[in-house]
């Protein structure tokens, strides 16, 4: 048992040194006097030390709006994982939530009392129809899902903004741009105090729902199981083609669940250019996270202040921003050195 | 129909195939040797990068390239490394490599060419000069197919072929065959397999790079965030449609090059009298490649030891 800690405290320790050895590395080589650069990452990531820019609210607000999206797409990637599927869709299914999402929410008519729900799952809904595809593809004709995926992400880009210029652009302004949700549409603060939606309280309890279904149901076991050795389950009378299309569905329904939220309680249209890379930040969000929906809520947290810190730096110093995609990469390598030593892709 | 289709398209289509067939073909030595690589798209980033950056401060192609080749060899090590020293899953060693190269070529992008803009320097790149083929331009098709193209667009046209001799005809074809297909039985019959192994993925760096090199110094003549734009998978794609052998990938990968040159054909010219939109063209290069995954299934034959460590 001792040993095990031991173990459990060595391999966070080298974590930590990737980590922090990685972005010292890139600080560095932004030519940023290191010091100064931590001090303004961790302002971004904690709202401390205090600063003048930087409210610790306005950082706080900023690192939960990230967790919110980060937990969202690490669920998606992380589920699919479990099922034995790498969703590297996360970003198109995103989109085309979002897209969906915007759309509706700036319909007219629509009863105040179920327009923000409806909305929400017609954002999920639509996430997951983009990820139905590919798991059929797998299931029934063997098409690597990290092509399909990747392609689909591609397709989304581009028709997204089709539909965004030629169809749904908001006649009021000549940017490439949808009209702004309805007020009835809009997911509201926490509180007046900070700008974070009620979308952080949703993607928890989702987090909640899944680690419940993940580890106490039936369904979670047989996907499970689907994942860890998919003849060993067929074997077994587990139905794995149903329950790979399932988890596939849900992965899509949880990342264009964060596109709807993103549009209906942070930017409240869809535009080109619309953030997409919370997609792939999910990878190293449910990798990192064991692909465990509770530990995946801890890993979005930290990333979410990662993510914050080094765009802080990013707005202060003008460092470039992708430090935190380069090293959520270095993590991702060590994580998948530490765990995956047998070759398995479960946690 | 005529101004849409000519032997200018095919041209065209074997420029746009070439980064395609030089990844396809890089992924097939790291595949039939049984090492997955997903993290082809990255290589070609960072190939890209480094061919434009080093042609930049040199003016030289050449030292542009041999950048590419080595920054594309050092990524291939670290994919080989994860695999046969940790033994890290393949894909995810790949997505990581994929996510590093596109963080770090946009990263290296702000800090290296940006700045000479800024400082009112140019960041257009001298690339490889148009390949004189002499008395071949003089040619019917073949001059029309050679015409503008430089000494890459051959090179690509080539390899197939001297990697299907190589694989077929040579001891250490034979091996490459052994080992990907059953590692353990090669392994005691006194195959090196963690050197071929290498061998196979070191050489899917070098021609992932030339690819990458392909973009900057043969097609666009600048670096621009994320622009092997899926090209990696796309590549991927073809190895399987193509059941990962040599001449299959690459006629392959020169289809997905005609669907690119179609596309860009398309942009600005009515098919059939009706001008389709720019959005939707753009999506010709993705979706063939999905329903070519899609219909590959049954001829698919992979090297059975593919993904094992």
């Amino acid at each position: 048992m001792t040993q095990t800690w031991l173990r459990w405290l060595l391999n966070a320790l080298i974590g930590a040194g990737v980590l922090f050895g990685t972005l010292t590395l890139l600080i560095a080589l932004a030519g940023q006097p290191i010091g100064a650069s931590y001090r303004i990452l961790l302002q971004g990531a904690i709202g401390f030390p205090p600063s003048e820019q930087l409210t610790p609210l306005d950082a706080w607000d900023g690192v939960l709006h990230d967790m919110t999206l980060l937990l969202l797409t690490g669920l998606s990637v992380g589920l699919a994982l479990q099922a034995g599927l790498f969703n590297i869709g996360a970003a198109g299914q995103l989109l085309v939530g979002a897209l969906v999402a915007a759309w509706l929410g700036t319909k007219q008519g629509i009863p105040t009392s179920i327009h923000l729900p409806l909305t929400l799952l017609a954002g999920a809904l639509a996430g997951a129809l983009w990820a139905l595809m590919p798991a059929l593809l797998k299931v029934w004709r063997g098409a690597h899902e990290v092509i399909t995926t990747i392609m689909f992400n591609y397709i989304a880009l581009y028709l997204t903004h089709w539909l965004v210029v030629e169809y749904l652009k908001d006649p009021a302004s000549d940017a490439p741009q949808t009209a702004p949700v309805l007020a009835s549409a809009q997911l509201p603060p926490l509180g007046s105090f900070i700008a974070t939606s009620w979308g952080i309280a949703l993607a928890a309890g989702i987090a909640l729902l899944l680690w419940a279904i993940l580890y106490r149901a039936v369904w979670g076991y047989e996907t499970r199981a689907t994942g860890a050795n998919r003849d060993a389950a067929d074997a077994a009378g587990v139905p794995t083609r149903r329950r790979i299309v399932e988890a596939m569905l849900l992965a899509g329904a949880f990342a264009g669940l964060a596109g709807a939220i993103e549009v209906c309680g942070s930017q409240y249209r869809f535009f080109e250019g619309f953030p997409s890379e919370y997609g792939f930040d999910g990878i190293a969000v449910a990798l990192m996270g064991a692909n465990h929906p509770a530990w995946t809520i801890l890993t979005a947290f930290a990333l979410g202040a990662l993510r914050n810190g080094t765009y802080n730096l990013h707005v202060v110093t003008g460092a470039p921003k992708e430090i935190a995609m380069i090293v959520q990469a270095a993590l991702i390598l060590y994580v998948a050195a530490l765990r995956l030593r047998r070759g398995r892709l479960e946690g | 129909m005529g101004e849409v289709f000519d032997l200018q398209l095919v041209n065209t289509a074997l420029r746009q195939a070439t980064p395609l067939m030089l990844a396809a073909l890089g992924g097939l030595m790291s595949e039939r040797t049984g090492v997955i690589n997903i993290g082809l798209e990255g290589k070609i980033l960072m190939g890209a990068f480094a061919g434009a950056y080093g042609a930049l401060i040199t003016g030289s192609p050449w030292v542009g390239l041999g950048s590419a080749v080595l920054v594309g060899l050092l990524f291939a090590l670290l994919h080989a490394v994860a695999t046969q020293e940790f033994k890290t899953d393949h894909v995810v060693s790949g997505v990581a490599i994929n996510l590093l190269a596109l963080g770090l070529s946009t990263y290296l992008f702000r800090q290296l060419i940006l700045p000479r803009e800024e400082r009112g320097l140019s960041s257009v790149v001298r690339g490889f000069e148009p390949f004189r083929a002499g008395w071949l331009e003089h040619v019917p098709i073949l001059g029309a197919l050679l015409k503008d193209q430089t000494w890459l667009v051959l090179f690509a046209v080539v390899l197939p072929f001297a990697l299907f001799w190589l694989l077929n005809h040579t001891r250490w074809g034979l091996r490459v065959y052994a080992v990907g297909n059953d590692a353990v039985k090669a392994r005691t019959m006194g195959v090196p397999v963690k050197k071929i192994r290498y061998l196979g993925v070191l050489l899917s760096g070098v021609f992932a790079g030339m690819a990458g090199a392909f973009l900057t110094l043969a097609s666009a003549d600048q670096f621009r965030e994320n622009m092997s734009a899926g090209r990696g998978f796309i590549a991927l794609a073809a190895l399987i449609f193509g059941r990962w052998h040599p001449l299959g990938a690459a006629g392959a990968a020169f289809g997905f090059g005609f669907f690119e040159a179609l596309q860009m054909r398309l942009q600005g010219q009515p098919l059939f009298g009706l001008q389709l939109p720019t959005d939707l063209l753009l999506m010709l290069p993705y979706l063939p490649t999905v329903i070519a995954l899609a219909g590959s299934f049954g001829r698919m034959k992979p090297p059975s030891d593919l993904g094992n460590p």
